[in-house]
């Protein structure tokens, strides 16, 4: 008459435990189901019902009422459709009461009665990750990623009756857990030549500091781009988790073996709109590219390209390492804590050096509007990069390897974490990140106290004007970084802090060096 | 007043007029429809008072005039634009900006301007018009101007103003404004130094489109005013009027005719620096022009003008040559900047060739990035060195400065 069998649906990127309540009694011959349903859980009647005729399963001709608890939150997704089948055959007692109990049931029928994967199974299955959880063998890997111990999987709806009943093994298709065919990273050894471009790569992964690439055409800003996650720190087991949920839950393909293993790097078209990069939308809340990009690199090419109100858009989470979206019915929170490195021509013709450059002065600053100035303010590191010289392309040999910088960055950042953690300054009632980049104003002087000469030009700077106050902690925060790369643990120096000005070129350089 | 009225209709001659002549110039200057050329003819043909009584129709126009105010119905629009209230309008925004007016008859009238077939009858002034005793090189060239364009002017118009000469320019975006900034950063070393005795630095001249008080462009504020204070801006558009684009041509008239000697710094191969060549041209003013490289389009008019036959200027011994002057006694200034250290001095070398960014200079010098850093830091500080948008450029002393 009455069964409950558990279930999962996706929120954002977080699995909620639904209990699926299924009421087989007397009454005109109906199938309704309850609980603020959305349009593919509603459709899962005719699925289900087509998947019992189809598998020869009696269909009983009574009023069914399922109910999704907790009836007050919004469910979504064709995750439900197994669970449903499950919990009518209890109810019109064609299984016994109890064979469900312990077990949840993660996946979308066919009409055929075949499981289907569903989108979302690393975040669906960790909400109930202390069930056995029976899901499509297709999710099985991305069911482990995350963290279910007691995952099985079938191949239809007859095959997890049989096992229900006992007539049949579930499958536990182990997988091959250490097959990790990701596509190579590209590496920083096919870089040549581009000294000061190649620091700035190993400074922003050292101190997770934003980086701004601005160079003509060909210049390879993209091609030095997509190598940062090839020398940022591995992945912890918790970011690992926690990319891997984002990616599950916007169904990004990842590896075979359902994990996120390495910094992600996502790079957007500038054509992407707000709820693109932010997250958002209407029926179901996707996580958006700042949030796949989250503990990796989120690249913008042609960053003048962006929609301005888009741009603006990512400040806030740049501050906060996550974003809020709020929409009439929810309020979301998605994982933020992305290394945002940016691309621009220096001008509209691109040319950018003097003399060369055919832009007019209108031109030119119709440009430079393009940019918001608070978001460039962002960017610790601005970095001008030149055509590569002929020299280097022709008779150069190869670049340093991504190992050799990867170990670098690696030692750097362990020396950053035995200091930084030292302090315990808090920002927004969070205590301080490690990294340098997040070091807060109150702690520069302890954790970067300045060698008298380093004082001396920073003075200088903000004396002729070059330099706010705001650019002179950033400043210093690289200029730690940099001191932090050189093996240098206490005092910052005055070739740091002059290498961390030249890395910070003023958004002149955005009009053709005028 | 009832709508529609003629306004003053009932003032007997003359009776609404307690400014002085000066103030009623300026206030025919700024009549809608009356440009410099009308002002020349009215002005020249009845003086001051005369012609504001015609243009209020309260004495009669001589057959010439009378014919120029029939046409398009412009003795209606002037008629009804000649108030007192135009007065002391004019007469406050003339006092509020400190200009003055000056005609043709004045003493102070500046005497290469006087003789000119073109000369504005109006002329206005803001600053000290001692700038005009001074030998006068006018310092023109494009506003989409190079670095190195840039530097350049800078360059001569410290080193002319250094020598005495009075450097004449636009006040324009790139080169104009390059000059003149070379001129009164020469001027501030001088208010430093000897503030209380004479000076010998030439004064800066500006000759602008728009009135003294509109600044244009207006990122130029800072350097209008330092050009006021130490120099004189001038210009025949009455206060309150609008850069409107006819006036720039002419502008560049006046510009050409103070000048003894015009030089060219960047000029692509049409513009407005080649109107003020033209102009030059027609008034006997000597132009001279500043080599570039054959592929660079802002050198392009200048050039071509050398191909033409326009002397070249590579410094200000040049200029200060085609102008008569000895320029040797005057250069023997020394460099009061600290001697770069020999580590510096790589760098400094690779910069003078031509401006380059951070990242050029650690590929050229072929040295360790953060020495370069350093050395870049200490360049800047000891004045060098600067940094433009990106870009490094070399301060070098100028050849005559060097050799002598």
């Amino acid at each position: 008459m009455f069964a409950t069998v558990r279930s999962t649906t996706l929120l954002g990127v977080v699995g909620r435990a639904v209990d699926v309540e299924v009421h087989v009694g007397v009454g005109l011959p109906g199938f309704t189901i309850v609980g603020q349903p959305d349009e593919v859980c509603r459709e899962s009647r005719d699925r289900v019902r087509a998947a019992f005729l189809s598998r020869g399963f009696a269909w009983p001709n009574r009023r069914i009422t399922v109910n999704l608890a907790p009836s007050g939150e919004r469910k979504g997704g064709a995750g439900l459709d197994l669970a449903i089948a499950i919990a009518v055959l209890i109810a019109d007692e064609q299984l016994p009461p109890h064979v469900a109990e312990r077990l949840a049931f993660v996946a979308e029928l066919g009409l055929d009665g075949s499981l289907r994967s569903v989108i979302g199974a690393a975040p669906l299955v960790a909400a109930v990750r202390d069930h056995r959880v029976v899901v499509a063998r297709g999710n099985v890997a991305a069911a482990r990623a995350a963290g279910a111990a007691d995952v099985v999987a079938a191949r239809d709806l007859a095959h997890v009756i049989a096992c229900l009943r006992g007539d049949d093994e579930w499958l536990v298709d182990t997988g091959s857990e250490a097959a990790a065919d990701e596509a190579p990273t590209p590496d920083l050894a096919d870089v040549r030549g581009q000294p000061v471009a190649r620091l700035a790569l190993e400074i922003a992964a050292a101190g997770a500091h934003h980086l701004l690439l601005v160079g003509p055409p060909g210049a390879g800003k993209s091609m030095l781009a997509r190598r940062l996650p090839g020398i940022l720190p591995a992945l912890t087991d918790d970011q690992a988790l926690s990319c891997t949920m984002v990616h599950s839950a916007a169904h990004v393909s990842m590896s075979t073996s359902g994990r996120v293993t390495r910094p992600p790097f996502r790079s957007p078209h500038h054509s992407i709109s707000l709820v693109g990069l932010i997250g958002g939308g209407t029926s179901a809340m996707r996580p958006g590219e700042i949030s796949l990009a989250s503990e990796g690199v989120l690249f913008l090419d042609e960053l003048g390209e962006f929609a301005p109100s888009v741009l603006d858009a990512l400040r806030q989470p740049l501050e906060e390492g996550v974003v809020h979206v709020s929409r009439a019915r929810t309020t979301l929170t998605f994982p933020a804590r992305f290394l945002l490195v940016a691309a621009a021509n220096p001008c509209p013709c691109g040319a950018g050096a003097p003399g060369v450059c055919v832009c007019d002065d209108a031109a030119r600053a119709k440009y430079v509007r393009r940019f918001s100035g608070p978001l460039l303010d962002r960017f610790d590191l601005r970095v001008s990069v030149g055509l590569p010289r002929v020299d280097d392309l022709v008779d150069g040999g190869k670049g340093e390897t991504s190992a050799l910088v990867a170990a670098r960055v690696l030692r750097a950042r362990a020396i950053a974490v035995e200091r930084n953690g030292t302090v315990n300054s808090t920002v927004n009632g969070t205590v301080n990140g490690t990294v340098n980049a997040k070091i807060a104003v109150d702690d520069l002087d302890t954790v970067a106290p300045l060698a008298p000469a380093a004082r001396a030009l920073l003075r200088r700077e903000l004396e002729v004007g070059r330099l706010s106050g705001r650019g002179l902690h950033r400043v210093r925060r690289v200029a730690r970084t940099i001191a932090d790369l050189d093996g240098a643990p206490e005092v910052v120096g005055e070739s740091h802090v002059a290498t961390a000005l030249q890395l910070r070129t003023g958004l002149g350089v955005l009009m053709g060096g005028r | 007043m009832p709508a529609g009225a003629v306004p003053d209709a009932s003032d007997a001659l003359g009776a609404h007029i307690n400014h002085d002549e000066r103030v009623v110039a300026a206030a025919i200057a700024a009549l809608p429809g009356i440009g410099p050329q009308r002002l020349r003819t009215f002005i020249g043909a009845l003086g001051v008072m005369s012609t504001w009584h015609v243009v209020r129709g309260e004495v009669r126009a001589p057959a010439h005039i009378a014919a120029v105010l029939q046409y398009d119905n412009l003795h209606h629009v002037v008629r009804r634009a000649a108030t007192s209230q135009l007065l002391d309008q004019m007469a406050e925004s003339l006092h509020a900006g400190n200009i003055r007016v000056l005609l043709a008859s004045d003493a102070e009238y500046p005497a290469s301007l006087r003789d000119d077939f073109a000369a504005p009858a109006v002329l206005f002034a803001r600053g000290n018009l001692a700038a005009f005793t001074n030998r006068r090189v006018g310092i023109i060239g494009t506003r989409a101007a190079s670095a190195a364009g840039r530097h350049f002017a800078r360059q001569l118009g410290s080193d002319l103003a250094q020598n005495g000469v009075s450097v004449v320019s636009g006040l324009a975006r790139g080169i104009d404004a390059a000059a003149h900034r070379g001129v009164i950063s020469r001027s501030a070393d001088d208010d430093d130094t000897q503030r209380d005795a004479p000076t010998t630095t030439g004064a800066p001249i500006a000759v602008v489109a728009s009135g003294l008080d509109v600044v244009y462009p207006r990122e130029h504020a800072a350097l209008w005013q330092h050009v006021a204070e130490r120099g004189v801006i001038i210009g025949e558009s009455p206060p309150g009027c609008a850069p409107d684009a006819f006036r720039f041509p002419l502008r560049n008239r006046i510009l050409a005719a103070v000048s003894e000697i015009l030089v060219v710094v960047e000029s692509r191969a049409t513009g407005g620096s080649m109107i003020t060549v033209e102009e030059a041209a027609q008034r006997g003013v000597t132009v001279m022009a500043v080599p570039g490289s054959p592929h660079s389009e802002t050198s392009a008019g200048t050039n071509a003008l050398i191909s033409d036959g326009a002397a070249t200027v590579c410094d200000a011994t040049d200029v200060m040559v085609a102008l008569g002057l000895d320029h040797h006694r005057h250069a023997a200034s020394s460099d009061a900047r600290t001697r770069p250290l020999p580590a510096d001095r790589v760098v400094l070398d690779a910069l003078a060739r031509r401006p380059m960014t951070f990242e050029q200079i650690v590929a050229e010098v072929n040295l360790p990035l953060q020495d370069v850093a350093m050395s870049l830091g200490r360049l800047d500080a000891q004045g060098w060195a600067v940094v433009n948008g990106g870009w490094w450029e070399a301060l070098l002393a100028m050849r005559a400065a060097t050799t002598v």
